[in-house]
């Protein structure tokens, strides 16, 4: 079954209302992703990649278009409903999106959960098995600067995907960390796709985290470019590939 | 160029920058309000009990706690405005500007602030001392002697004072910054202190703040054994008691609701548990403090409204009839009507040279009424309202105390210095007395203190009737109404105004505190945000983390008040008499300043939802 979990429609985002300056950041976006698919989107700074992700993940209101996630109509929601969308619907991984350091890493993943009154004895074994699917079952009682940076992220991605969201988007996840955590988490992300078909919007202009996705969307002053594809290549050439485009997309 | 990048940042937080300087500028003009008093020895020599120069020493006493109170929340309002900046400062440093360029903009920053906010606070603190005044004696009836609302020595106190802490503020804040690397001026978020919690020392430190706050509350009841000592053992031991408690029980409370995971897991609570454990050993010293200032306000105001119930229970004690008549003519019997009565009788009497005659068989028809006192040590008891039966004029000597009350009540001379000389006689021989049968009037009303200006004017209406005979009004209960009016207004007032200084410069320093930790709050509520929070749920949890920070010292203060109100025992009838009115306006008062800090709070930490569609 071949299911849209996102479906953009000539999504337009201006910023500045009444007299203010006015800043067409999205012009006329269009694209899908399918369920248990693994899609980038790539674009120079300033191009409108975190822009598109606020608006996905009912952050912002977007000034014209349609945008349906898991065959629902987010630009048609109430503030409370934008919220609970949010939390039933949507995991993140943010780059500067990390922990809250007041709670403890086991705590952390929790939230989500809580706040969807999830009965609290049903909590625990969630937390257990997620953590033990994202290898963070030793560091669950640590607060989040007795973490390292990639243990950081993963319990961010535990705690993303503990209420089995129908999307994880990911924006710059792998931004702050150091090439061997980058690596580990993105085969994290890879085999959470493979294994338990989450599908997963991921934002970077690293070619190298792109490299991991299964089909790629450029984005260009607002709109989107052009679409790379992997097919049945392996990374390493596919990475090849989006390094050749990038050459060629940003003239 | 830097200073106009420093202006425009001034600008962009002109809110927070307006809550800043209105904190200011309310402990300016509470610090200048006390001083007026504290400073102003006339006033205090004319208004007080307790003489000059002990209550010389209450205020001097009040004035370094105040100075001290103010010292605290100037650091507080300070790293408000530290948190505040440093980031914008730490930009200007990244992008390249020099240190002792951006030391002397904060310096600057600071002082003209700070300056602005005193001049400005001393000024309003004249105008609201003025109001105040006025308003407590309109609405208590209250009598002040020599009270100016501005007072130069005041002034100039308050004004040295501010500019010498806003000084060294501005060299504190100055150096801090510029000690402090770029980079932890751009990400200053708090680490956690992971609670240490050794159950063991928890109960030996509750244990022994029970054990302190009980020997406290103990020396405070027992102050007519221990005297004067009771005052620095109760401060020492309670002082401690309440950081003791405090750091124990709020430790292992957010312990064991942390704990208990039914509790914990639901909505956003472990998030405001962490939120107040994240912050406990800041926040336990500054909460004992606050408790213990909460109760000097409190037990401030509880005192002052306290004498007022004593002013009318003195004034009521002084005797059991509100009015005597001995002359009457229109305009008298015109204001009589008036009055609320309960009783009226009237008794006569027959004089012949320097002796009175009165008529046995009225007063056992109408016995009198008596104040008895029941004469017990120590402690200040008020006479309580008696009424003789009509056995009590029955085959008594003349000398009687029913004669003797009833002669002192009934007397209507023009000389007082005589002694007693009376007869009380049965009908027949009353008759025989040969000399013509006058009255005397005595009149009981429902509510003296309603009726008191009525009562005033007659009584001054039958000394322009008969001026010879005015000395019989020097000791009626509308003489002895003034007479305590003149007496207790001073300490009312003075108690009012304490409480609520106190009251004032506690709440600001607790939200001060509160919010300069808002702003590194920002970054958590913005992921709850994002995460799906609903903005209602975060609004409460606000609500709730701040209530209870607000709620733990108020009630704690409302406790040392109940036990702290038996050190009055020996300067008042009964201390705990009506203290549900004190502490009504004082909760209000206090409940609104939590409101104020949630608002402020949640202006700086709620992540605003755009609409722009
Ligand atoms: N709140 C806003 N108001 C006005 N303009 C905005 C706002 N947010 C973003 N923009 C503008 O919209 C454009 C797209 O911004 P966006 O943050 O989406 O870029 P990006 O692709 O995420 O860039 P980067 O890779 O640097 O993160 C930029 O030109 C930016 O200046
Ligand atoms: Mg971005």
């Amino acid at each position: 079954m071949t299911e849209n979990v996102v479906a953009v429609q000539h999504l337009v985002k201006t910023y500045g209302k009444g007299n203010e300056k006015k800043f067409t950041a999205l012009k006329d976006v269009n694209f899908t992703v399918q369920n248990g698919e693994f899609v980038g989107i790539m674009g120079a700074s300033g191009s409108g990649k975190t822009t598109l992700l606020n608006i996905l993940s009912t952050l912002d209101k977007p000034t014209s278009g349609n945008v349906l996630i898991n065959n629902q109509d987010i630009t048609q929601l109430k503030n409370n409903q934008m919220a609970d969308f949010r939390g039933r619907e949507i995991g993140f991984i943010f780059q500067d999106f990390n922990l809250l350091e007041n709670l403890t890493a086991a705590e952390n993943i929790a939230l989500p959960l809580s706040l969807q009154n999830v009965a609290p004895k049903e909590i625990q074994p969630k937390v257990a098995a997620i953590a033990k699917r994202l290898s963070i079952e030793n560091v669950l009682d640590h607060y989040p600067t007795e973490l390292s940076g990639g243990q950081k992220q993963r319990v961010a991605a535990a705690r993303a995907l503990v209420h089995q969201p129908a999307i994880l988007f990911g924006d710059e996840p792998t931004g702050a960390l150091d090439s061997n955590s980058a690596r580990e988490l993105l085969e994290t992300m890879d085999s959470l796709n493979r294994e338990d078909q989450v599908s997963i919007l991921l934002v970077t202009h690293d070619p190298f985290s792109a490299s991991y996705c299964q089909r790629i969307l450029f984005i260009k002053d607002g709109e989107i470019g052009q679409e790379l594809r992997r097919g049945d290549r392996n990374r390493a050439d596919f990475y090849q590939e989006i390094l050749d485009n990038l050459g060629t997309f940003a003239e | 160029m830097l200073s106009k990048l420093a202006l425009s940042g001034i600008k962009s937080r002109l809110k927070d920058y307006l809550v800043l300087f209105s904190g200011l500028i309310v402990a300016a003009a509470t610090f200048y309000m006390f001083m007026a008093l504290a400073t102003n020895q006339d006033f205090l020599g004319k208004n007080s009990m307790i003489g000059a120069a002990n209550t010389s020493i209450v205020f001097i006493f009040g004035a370094i706690l105040l100075a001290i109170i103010t010292l605290v929340y100037l650091v507080y309002a300070n790293s408000f405005l530290l948190n505040m900046r440093q980031r914008d400062y730490g930009m200007f440093m990244m992008l390249g500007a020099k240190t002792s360029k951006i030391a002397q903009l904060i310096f600057m920053e600071t002082f003209v602030l700070g300056t602005v906010a005193t001049l400005v606070g001393s000024l309003i603190g004249t105008g609201l001392a003025q109001i105040v005044a006025q308003l407590l004696v309109q609405q208590l009836g209250l009598k002040l002697q020599h009270f100016n609302a501005f007072y130069l020595p005041a002034f100039l106190i308050t004004i040295a004072f501010f500019i010498v802490l806003f000084i060294l503020a501005a060299i504190w804040n100055s150096r801090k910054l510029i000690k402090a690397p770029v980079l932890k001026l751009l990400h200053s978020a708090d680490q956690p202190a992971r609670m240490a919690v050794k159950t063991g020392r928890l109960a030996v430190q509750a244990i022994l703040g029970v054990i302190l706050l009980a020997v406290g509350y103990w020396a405070m009841a027992a102050i007519k054994q221990l005297q004067l000592l009771a005052i620095p053992v109760a401060l020492v031991t309670i002082v401690l008691g309440s950081y003791f408690t405090f750091n124990a029980t709020f430790i292992w409370i957010i312990q064991f609701l942390k704990k208990n995971k039914n509790f914990a897991l639901k909505g956003l609570r472990n998030f405001t548990l962490s939120q107040l454990s994240f912050r406990i050993h800041d926040y336990t010293r500054m909460l004992a403090m606050i408790s213990i200032l909460f109760a000097l306000a409190l037990g401030a105001i509880t005192v002052g409204l306290g004498f007022r119930n004593d002013m009318s229970a003195v004034t009521s004690a002084s005797t059991p009839y509100d009015l005597k008549l001995y002359t009457t003519n229109q305009a008298i019997d015109q204001q009589v009507a008036k009055l609320n009565t309960t009783s009226k009788t009237a008794y006569s009497f027959k004089k012949v040279g320097k002796k009175y005659y009165y008529n046995i068989a009225e007063f056992e028809k109408t016995p009198m009424y008596y104040m008895h006192y029941s004469g017990s040590t120590g402690e200040i008891t008020l006479p309580t309202l008696q009424r003789y039966q009509a056995k009590d004029y029955q085959n008594v000597k003349q000398d009687s105390p029913a004669f003797d009350s009833a002669y002192r009540e009934l007397r209507v001379d023009d000389n007082y210095e005589d002694l007693p000389n009376y007869a009380f006689v049965d009908q027949t021989k009353f008759d025989q007395v040969t000399a013509p049968t006058k009255q005397v009037v005595l009149i009981r009303v429902k509510d003296f203190g309603k009726d008191r200006q009525r009562i005033g004017k007659i009584e001054s209406l039958q000394a322009q009737a008969l001026p010879a005979y005015k000395e019989i009004l020097s000791n009626s209960k509308y003489a002895s109404a003034m007479m305590a009016t003149a007496l207790y207004s001073g300490m009312i007032f003075m108690g009012f105004f304490l409480g609520i200084s106190f009251l004032a410069m506690l709440a600001s320093c607790l939200m001060f505190k509160i919010l300069s930790g808002a702003y590194s709050d920002v970054r958590r509520y913005d992921m709850l945000n994002k995460m799906g929070t609903r903005s209602q749920v975060l609004r409460r949890s606000v609500a709730k983390e701040i209530g209870i920070l607000y709620a733990l010292p108020g009630a704690l203060g409302v406790i040392h008040v109940l036990f702290g109100l038996q050190l009055f025992k020996i300067l008042m009838v009964n201390p705990y008499h009506g203290i549900w009115l004190p502490f009504l306006i004082f909760i209000v008062l206090y409940g609104l300043y939590y409101w104020i800090t949630v608002l402020l709070y949640r202006g700086i930490v709620i992540p605003k939802v755009e609409i722009d569609k």
